[in-house]
């Protein structure tokens, strides 16, 4: 947490010295995009809480809300993991005036909520058959 | 009635300081929903850790954004936060 040299220490990977730092409105932009993601993250997570804790239990399938709930809480901290990777990158892309690389949040996270959607859909099916 | 809006937006251009702070203090009040969620569970200790989260992030909200490791912080903090939400969503 020291702040030796204010002026260049915006880059928290350590590459402070490289290039030069970028308009604060970037900057603060950047961050904010970071805070969106990890405000996504502490969804997945009150949302995985949320279907294990606070659900009925499906009657028949005993291991229903865990097999719903658990990955989304694990998803929770991947995003958050992700997400401060691609501030990471984007700060750097920044400060070397290059373009900013693509985002694999959107594709991850549809990706994943669509595969909770259909094992939340067998879940349902195969509670409603037995 | 202009001047004093340009005097503003001459300190904060596109109000982007105020934007992050906005941004921070929501991100704070999530900690505080996930926190919720586990006290309604009935876990006081598990939730009251999350909620301590909450001050914390609002404060770091208010440091300047050249303070080092900030971000990194938030990050280990929802990662420690999934791994009490998992070990509460495991308990019977």
């Amino acid at each position: 947490m020291t702040d030796a040299k204010p002026q260049e220490s915006a880059d928290e990977a350590g590459q402070a010295d490289e290039g030069t730092e970028p308009d604060p409105r970037f900057t603060f932009a950047n961050e904010r995009t970071f805070l969106a993601w990890s405000r996504t993250a502490l969804a997945l997570v009150v949302a995985g809480l949320g279907v294990v804790q606070l659900l009925p239990p499906f009657p028949g399938v005993p291991w229903g809300r865990h097999v719903l709930g658990v990955p989304l809480i694990v998803f929770g901290a991947i995003v958050a993991v992700v997400a401060y990777g691609e501030w990471v990158r984007s700060q750097r892309a920044m400060r070397l005036g290059r373009p900013l690389p693509r985002s694999v949040m959107p594709r991850l996270l549809t990706a994943v909520i669509t595969v909770i959607g259909v094992i939340a859909a067998v879940v349902v099916l195969v509670s409603a058959l037995r | 009635m202009t001047p004093r809006q340009d005097d503003y937006e001459d300190r904060d251009p596109g109000l982007a300081r105020e934007r992050t702070s906005l941004a921070w203090m929501r991100t704070a009040l999530s900690f505080a929903a996930v926190a919720g969620v586990v006290l309604k569970k009935g876990d006081v200790i598990a939730g009251l850790i999350i909620m301590s989260a909450v001050p914390v992030i609002w404060e770091l909200g208010r440091l300047a954004y050249r303070h080092q490791g900030r971000l990194k912080l938030v990050t280990a903090m929802i990662v420690a936060v999934s791994l009490v939400a998992l070990a509460v969503a495991l308990t019977p």
